[in-house]
């Protein structure tokens, strides 16, 4: 019964094609809205990936009390490992090794051998112990860093800046007054930690001239012993520590990156609503070229709401079109792009989120698009429309 | 016969496995209910001679009894999650917002007051009979909230450091 009312499926299929140059722009247009709204949702998706990447609940950071959030301002005594796996119990051991991480951490100018000017880099002095603690971190290429070695994050040479073939295992990094040969590369599941140089923590203390830490990474039995570093802190007031579960930091710092992450929705509604326009545009275009044709129909015994329907089909078939040639190019190209922001670099992620959300606008475009022209073009009297040039 | 045999030996296990598994949430229940009663460590009067933290600091000796008055507060997160622990400011003492300008007797709770706050706060343990911290939250265990006035009467424990803790056996909250 229904199937009758309507217009045959095929017919406005065949409409998209009888047109093919203005199908083709429409197309072309659909399709770098949605690409553009992915883009967003992906720059947002991988900011906030990397933050919550870094995050382990059973990991607390030990840092001075007085750097504020900022680690990097952090001075800490170099007894505080030994310190804290002396007194706290709960503290991850194997075989006689605690997971106790002193870390030394600083923003430092980073120069690879074709760059004129230095990047702003990360750089942290590790031991061994670091991996026990950063279970995300591996090494994928070379060695782990000796003397005079350090080894890079994957997505070191877009916080730098620099060209990646500049940071292949064997080439030379310059910071501080001293130049290390890069020994490795690590990834670590998307972490903020991709964008850092780690070097051995004594060579990085004796160039820096420093036999302190910024930060002490602690890997706990569970998260509830987290609370005890929290203790330990609170009752060694002399040490002037302060423990914070590395999630909890993490997600602080998250909240510090609410504004853009909101700023990053509010582009996407921009770009979406732009399209909207855009589409609307380009369909009271479409519409209005075809009042004849859409009078005919209407004079050959088709209902009013067949004919909407029909033109909503095609707009909705074009932005699907579009939707799917944006995520193939945004799978293709967008995801994995590094970007560079001030807490290192993380990669655009193009994920079922972000392909949910460019899906949706492109069928809001279709359909909102298409329904104000549809509806304008039939409300003209079957005569009128007939005889309209 | 065969088959009736065969289906008693699989129920078997069935049967002993509802049953040890229909006691033991009871029993974990029962041994939570008791570990979460913090009636005991509520005082029902409050105790005499009571000191701030300040005047603490500066006189307590390692070990003596004492008996604490204070504000829970001082610190951004004035308590340690998942246990009996809280951070109890001076009563003389009042926390501004981060940023505002202090005046004497107040403190903000950004990093610049950091020094200050120590000097005028301390770490409050409520400790079991065994002299063991308890590990429930003291928000559950106790029904504290930040800003209460509470006087906690137990031992001071004080090191050469200058750090000094308050090692609590009772807790009385004034509303």
């Amino acid at each position: 019964m229904l199937g009758q009312r309507l217009l045959p499926w095929d017919y406005g299929v065949r409409n998209l094609f009888r047109r093919p140059t203005r199908s083709a722009l429409t197309l072309g247009g659909l399709t770098i809205v949605v690409l553009l709204v992915l883009v967003v949702v992906g720059f947002i998706r991988g900011l906030e990936k990397s933050l919550s990447a870094t995050g382990n609940p059973n990991v607390v950071l030990v840092y001075s009390l007085s750097s504020a959030a900022d680690i990097e301002n952090s001075s800490i005594p170099g007894r505080t490992p030994a310190l804290l796996a002396a007194s706290v119990d709960g503290v991850s051991r194997q075989q006689g090794v605690e997971y106790v991480s002193p870390e030394l951490y600083l923003g430092t100018r980073i120069s690879t051998a074709n760059m004129s000017e230095p990047g702003m880099g990360l750089v942290r002095g590790v031991t061994t112990a670091a991996p026990l603690v950063r279970d995300q971190v591996q090494l994928v290429e070379g060695a782990w860093p000796h003397a005079g070695e350090v080894m890079v994050g994957r997505l070191v040479h877009s916080k730098l800046g620099a060209n990646k073939k500049d940071l292949a295992i064997g080439q030379q990094v310059t910071f501080d007054g001293r130049t290390w040969t890069i020994s490795g590369h690590f990834t670590a599941a998307g972490s903020a930690f991709e964008s850092e140089v780690w070097a051995p923590l004594a060579e990085l203390q004796t160039t820096l001239k420093r036999q302190d830490l910024s930060l002490v990474a602690v890997r706990m039995d569970s998260p509830d012993n987290v609370a005890d570093v929290d203790i330990f802190c609170r009752e060694r007031i002399d040490l002037e520590l302060k423990a914070v579960s590395e999630s909890v930091y993490y997600a602080s710092l998250q909240k510090h990156y609410k504004p853009v992450r909101m700023l990053g929705w509010v582009v996407v509604a921009l770009i979406a609503g732009s399209g909207i326009f855009a589409g609307l545009n380009t369909m009271y275009g479409a519409v209005v070229g075809r009042i004849r044709e859409l009078a005919t129909l209407q004079a050959l015994g088709f209902r009013r709401r067949a004919i909407l329907l029909t033109l909503v089909q095609e707009a909705t078939l074009l932005a699907c079109a579009g939707a799917l040639i944006a995520c193939i190019v945004g799978l293709s190209l967008v995801d994995g792009a590094a970007v560079r922001f001030t807490m290192g670099a993380f990669m655009l992620k193009v994920d079922s989120v972000g392909i949910a959300v460019a899906c949706g606008v492109a069928a809001l475009l279709g359909v909102v698009g298409a329904l104000p022209p549809a509806v304008k073009a039939m409300r003209l009297p079957v005569v009128e429309a007939i005889k309209s040039i | 016969m065969k088959s009736f045999f065969l289906l008693a030996l699989l129920t078997l296990p069935l049967a002993v496995g509802c049953g040890s598994a229909g006691e033991s949430p009871a029993t974990a229940g029962h041994a939570k209910a008791v570990s979460f009663d913090g009636s005991k460590f509520l005082l029902a009067e409050e105790p005499d001679d009571a000191i701030g933290v300040i005047e603490a600091r500066e006189e307590a000796e390692d070990g003596e009894p004492l008996v604490l008055v204070g504000r829970i507060g001082g610190s951004t997160n004035p308590w340690i999650e998942g246990r009996a622990a809280f951070m109890l400011l001076d009563a003389s003492i009042s926390v501004i917002d981060e940023g505002e300008e202090c005046e004497e007797g107040e403190i903000c709770t950004g990093d610049c007051c950091a020094t200050d706050r120590a000097n005028c706060t301390t770490l409050v343990k409520v400790l079991d009979a065994n002299g063991q911290l308890v590990t429930v939250d003291s928000r559950e265990l106790l029904g504290l909230k930040e800003s209460d006035m509470v006087v906690v009467a137990g031992n001071a424990k004080k090191d050469d450091s200058g750090n000094f803790v308050m090692l609590a056996n009772g807790v009385y909250i004034r509303r």
